[in-house]
């Protein structure tokens, strides 16, 4: 289990001095007010901090969803902040997979084709179905999203996400819209891509009690840093109750 | 002061103002055609009206060789006749001073006191013949303006022979001649025929027709009806040469006039109803989709007590204010358009005063027929969302339902893209929209065939009419039948190639219980000018006895081949015959009957006789021809191919150039609203979806093409429709068209079904790259968060 932070290996993420401000004059909102971190392949970063924080938004400008203001976001000596519109779009298509609160499925594909989806336009991408056995939905490979429950239709989210083998998972309040036994349920599927296919994940949640299965826990609050935790012990995601 | 509901729907409005203007437009579209279509029935019916009114139109009318004018009285006294014009009516030869050809005209006769009891004239210009004058003439509005004469002018008149120098006092109007055209001839040529007003006296003198008339006219008294009326006149005239009395209904410029208002009948119904169909749907959509962004909306005011009704009522504004919108474009638009199409006219129609007059029963049934599309249109959408409980109407819609595609199902489904399916599953789901954006763009496609059909169909006529019947250059007819031999000095004339005589005379057919009255041209066989084609477009061998009639008034008559037809000829020893159908002929205008030339002499009774001839003419010596043509005084008449043609071009031509821009203009803006509309529908419906796509990695191309696809598949689907409806459209149309007077054959061509095609995919083209471009305002992050 890689459950130790390796201080000598090189950081995927080099973030320093983020900001992102919002809006101009007395309509101003300051989302990051500089932040400091650096994010390294394979750990599982768990976000914490009250609502208005700065998580989103991090998390966004991670995903190259979104542009800040000043400072300095390095992926893998890319400098994203340079980044074009298109090289934006190709670094979603191919190293990010993304997971919402809301699984912004396609409600006119399948599960399948849902993840079809992105491994028609990715670079190096693993079997639909192949995505799909990892989150345990062999069964519901040509089922809609409106035949599907909340949980499953999040772990055709998830599916769609790795299907790419992505650098970097991406996940904002997975289990924000589920109850307590199928968000345990979606975290064991995020949990179990992070160790089997080492993808650095990053999970943004409001639940402190999450933070137990992550090797870091971040927290965040106006906008800063203002901790850094590092767990001794990764908790499996089934011991998880909230 | 305004209600917060009211104020909600201002702004709601203005923030889909472009839907809710395409939808204003499709409607003002259809109601433009309607309030044009029916304001210019209005217009010219109720003009007609009042002319004939003012001007006393006869309703009556008869040619004849000569009466004494005892005659006419005694037709003034039978019953059921209220008033009487009788006078000469001849036809002449001009010249017209810089005009190589001669120009031929019929000269009517004017009471030498007082003024018409029929047919008033209405001086237009300079001033009414002065009792006695001698040497002065009143010239028809149409020849004067073809060939720029005014009063004070000169022209030059062959009045039986002689050559007479004739001031024109004044440019004159006449209820008979609102459509002026040589008798006979399908196409108007106002350059080289025109209708002139002398004094009795003068024609009288001119023609030896002192004390007598050979025209006349009459009006019935109230409650009488015409046919007693003209069965009496032609018992009466028979000793006297009456060439058959015939009611307005048979009178070619009251007809012309009419068929006018019957095509313009056929469009005011059929197109405004497809426009308003088209109307209605996008404003349900429009609606619907509004409604499902304000599902919380609508719950949170059930919440607070408002009644369904004032949810109903709310949404319903909506439509009218679109329907206000539609009202007020189609209103101006049917009003500018009905104003142009009313100058067209007057190159046709010669009216005192024909201005553009609104029909006002019009509007009032335009804003009931596109509030009822509107009301159509919205209501269900209301009426779903005013049932819902607000509870559940709080709650987030939940996703949408789909399935497979019929396509998919068929086992193609593993080779679609996943951008196909996509588009084809939404279709599925939602099919009345995509029916109707179907529709809407086959409209579109379809109107445009229309125009040029129509256009096909008549310079098919024309190339019919003048390359393949008549190949002659110049026909002529002469003022009196004469003996064969005037064909010797015809062919004296410089430039003739050939020459081949015709003979006409008017007769009466009868079959069954249908008569026609017409003019039977005896032809030599094998002719190489005028020729009699079959439908085939093959000569037909003219019969050494027997009748070769137009298809079309074998119809009329229900006549086949081979039945016997009664033709009784209404000039010279009047004969009355039993002659075979020996064959149909085809032609596109009027209605004819064709004998051999000998055996028609046989049957008048009389010898070797023509009326005219016609010509083949060296290019080279044609301005030599045409002028000593003017110095014969025994042509009565003059038709020069190449003139005909040209007048034709310079108005016909020209009024279907004008339809057509309005016709493209109708389609361009049906297919960019539908197509407008459909795309921003989906745009807003599927915002979250599309903008998903763009965070997992898809670029601004693979978003758009999702949205392409849809209206791709659309468009393909509507284009073949739209060919369709357009053939049906315009079959529709020329059915209505055709009359005795003219048949304009249904011509479809593959470029008029390509640029139909083409002008449609340039609209949708430009409306989805304006819908495209709101791509770019995707909001990414927004779409992350929890559904609207």
């Amino acid at each position: 289990m890689n459950n130790q932070l390796q201080p000598s290996q090189q950081p995927i993420f080099h973030v320093r001095g983020l900001t992102k401000v919002y809006g101009v004059g007395t309509a101003e909102v300051r989302a990051l007010a500089g932040v400091d971190l650096d994010l390294y392949a394979g750990e599982l970063v768990v976000l914490l901090g009250p609502s208005g924080s700065g998580k989103t938004t991090l998390l966004n400008n991670l995903g190259g969803l979104d542009v800040p203001t000043s400072g300095t976001l390095v992926y893998k000596g890319a400098d994203l902040t340079q980044a074009t519109d298109a090289q934006l779009t190709q670094y979603r298509r191919n190293t990010v997979g993304f997971i919402f609160q809301f699984y912004n499925l396609i409600p006119s594909l399948t599960a399948r084709e849902n993840v079809g989806l992105i491994t028609e336009i990715a670079g190096n991408p693993m079997e639909p179905e192949a995505a799909l056995e990892m989150v345990n939905l062999s069964g519901r490979l040509d089922h809609f999203p409106a035949q599907l429950s909340g949980g499953e239709q999040q772990r055709v989210a998830i599916a769609r996400a790795i299907a790419k083998r992505p650098e970097v998972l991406l996940c904002d309040e997975p289990t924000g819209a589920l109850d307590v036994r199928t968000g345990i349920v979606v975290l064991e599927a995020i949990q179990r891509v992070n160790r089997e296919l080492g993808t650095l994940t990053v999970v943004i949640t409001h639940n402190a009690v999450m933070a137990e299965m992550a090797d870091r826990v971040v927290h965040l609050s106006d906008g800063r840093v203002q901790s850094v935790r590092t767990n001794v012990q990764r908790a499996p995601a089934s011991s998880l109750n909230w | 002061m305004i209600s917060y509901l009211d104020r909600k729907l201002w702004r709601d409005l203005r923030r889909m103002k472009g839907q809710a203007i395409a939808v204003a437009l499709v409607m003002g579209c259809g109601l433009a055609m309607m309030i044009m279509a029916r304001s210019l029935i209005h217009s010219l019916e109720s003009t007609r009206r009042e002319y004939y009114e003012a001007n006393h139109f006869a309703e009556v009318f008869v040619q004849l060789k000569r009466a004494p004018n005892s005659v006419a009285s005694r037709i003034g006294q039978l019953p059921g006749v209220a008033a009487v014009q009788s006078g000469i009516s001849i036809q002449v030869t001009l010249d017209i001073p810089g005009l190589d050809e001669p120009a031929s005209g019929l000269v009517r006769s004017l009471p030498d006191v007082g003024i018409q009891q029929l047919n008033r004239l209405f001086l237009r210009s300079g001033q009414w013949l002065k009792p006695g004058s001698r040497d002065q003439v009143l010239v028809g509005e149409a020849f004067a303006s073809a060939n720029h004469l005014a009063p004070g002018d000169r022209i030059a008149m062959l009045l039986n022979g002689k050559r007479q120098e004739l001031r024109i006092a004044g440019i004159v109007l006449s209820p008979e001649f609102i459509f002026e055209s040589r008798p006979g001839a399908a196409l108007p040529d106002n350059r080289t025929y025109g209708i002139f007003w002398m004094p009795y006296k003068e024609v009288a003198r001119a023609f030896d027709l002192d004390g007598a008339f050979n025209f006349l006219t009459l009006t019935l008294a109230p409650g009488a009806s015409e046919q007693p009326v003209i069965a009496e006149v032609d018992r009466l005239l028979r000793p006297y040469g009456g060439r058959g009395a015939f009611g307005r209904a048979d009178h070619p410029s009251h007809i012309r006039v009419s068929d006018e208002s019957r095509v313009l009948q056929t469009i005011s119904v059929g197109f405004p109803v497809v426009f308003l169909g088209v109307a209605a749907f996008m404003t349900n959509a429009v609606l619907s989709r509004l409604l499902n962004l304000q599902r919380e909306q609508i719950a949170i005011l059930k919440a607070f007590g408002f009644a369904n009704r004032h949810i109903v009522i709310h949404y319903l504004k909506f439509a009218l204010v679109m329907v206000v919108g539609g009202t007020v474009l189609g209103t101006v638009g049917g009003i500018l358009l009905g104003g142009r199409l009313v100058e067209m006219y007057h190159r046709f129609f010669r009216f005192p005063d024909l201005n553009f007059r609104l029909d006002r029963t019009a509007l009032p049934l335009a804003i009931v027929v596109s509030t009822l599309a509107a009301i159509v249109g919205v209501f269900g959408a209301v009426r779903r969302a005013a049932r819902l409980p607000p509870a559940e109407a709080m709650r987030p819609e939940p996703p949408a339902n789909y399935r497979p595609a019929l396509v998919e199902r068929t086992g193609i489904g593993r080779i679609l893209s996943h951008t196909f399916r996509i588009a084809v599953r939404n279709i599925e789901r939602r099919p009345m929209q995509a029916a109707f954006t179907v529709a809407g763009l086959a409209l579109a496609t379809g109107i445009l065939i229309v125009p040029n059909c129509f256009k096909d169909g008549v310079s098919e006529i024309l190339d019919f009419q003048w390359d393949v019947i008549q190949r002659q250059d110049v026909g002529i007819g002469l003022v009196e039948p004469s003996s064969d031999q005037v064909r010797h000095l015809l062919r004296q004339l410089p430039g003739v190639i050939t020459i081949e005589p015709f003979r006409q005379a008017f007769v009466r057919i009868s079959f069954g219980r249908q008569r026609r009255q017409l003019g039977i041209q005896g032809l030599p066989r094998g002719g190489l000018h005028n020729r009699v084609l079959d439908e085939s477009s093959h000569q037909i061998e003219l019969p050494s006895d027997g009748l070769v009639v137009s298809g079309k008034l074998a119809e009329v008559l229900g006549a086949h081949v081979g039945d016997f037809i009664q033709v009784e000829v209404l000039e010279g020893k009047r004969p009355v015959r039993m002659v075979r159908l020996a064959g149909l002929a085809e032609d596109f205008a009027g209605v004819a009957a064709y004998m051999d030339l000998h055996a028609l002499n046989r049957l008048l009774e009389e010898g070797d006789i023509i009326s005219g001839a016609n010509f083949r003419v060296d290019s080279a010596q044609r301005t030599e021809f045409l002028r000593a043509l003017k110095g014969i005084p025994r042509v009565s008449w003059v038709a020069i191919k190449e003139s005909l043609r040209e007048n034709f071009r310079q108005t016909t031509a020209a009024s279907i150039g004008l339809i057509q821009t309005i016709y493209m203009i109708f389609a361009i803006v049906v297919a960019f609203g539908v197509v407008y509309n459909n795309a921003r529908i989906s745009l807003a419906e599927r915002a979250r979806e599309l903008a998903t796509l763009r965070v997992i990695g898809f670029s601004r191309r693979e978003v758009g093409a999702v949205l392409v696809s849809e209206l791709v598949i659309l468009a393909i689907m509507a284009v073949p429709l739209g060919l369709l409806i357009g053939t049906g459209f315009a079959t529709a149309i020329l059915r209505a068209v055709n009359t005795e007077t003219v048949r304009v054959p249904l011509i479809l061509t593959t470029s008029n079904y390509a640029f139909a095609v083409l002008v449609v995919t340039v609209a949708s083209t430009a409306s989805a790259l304006v819908v495209l471009r709101k791509l770019n305002q995707l909001n990414l992050v927004g779409a992350l968060k929890a559904p609207e």
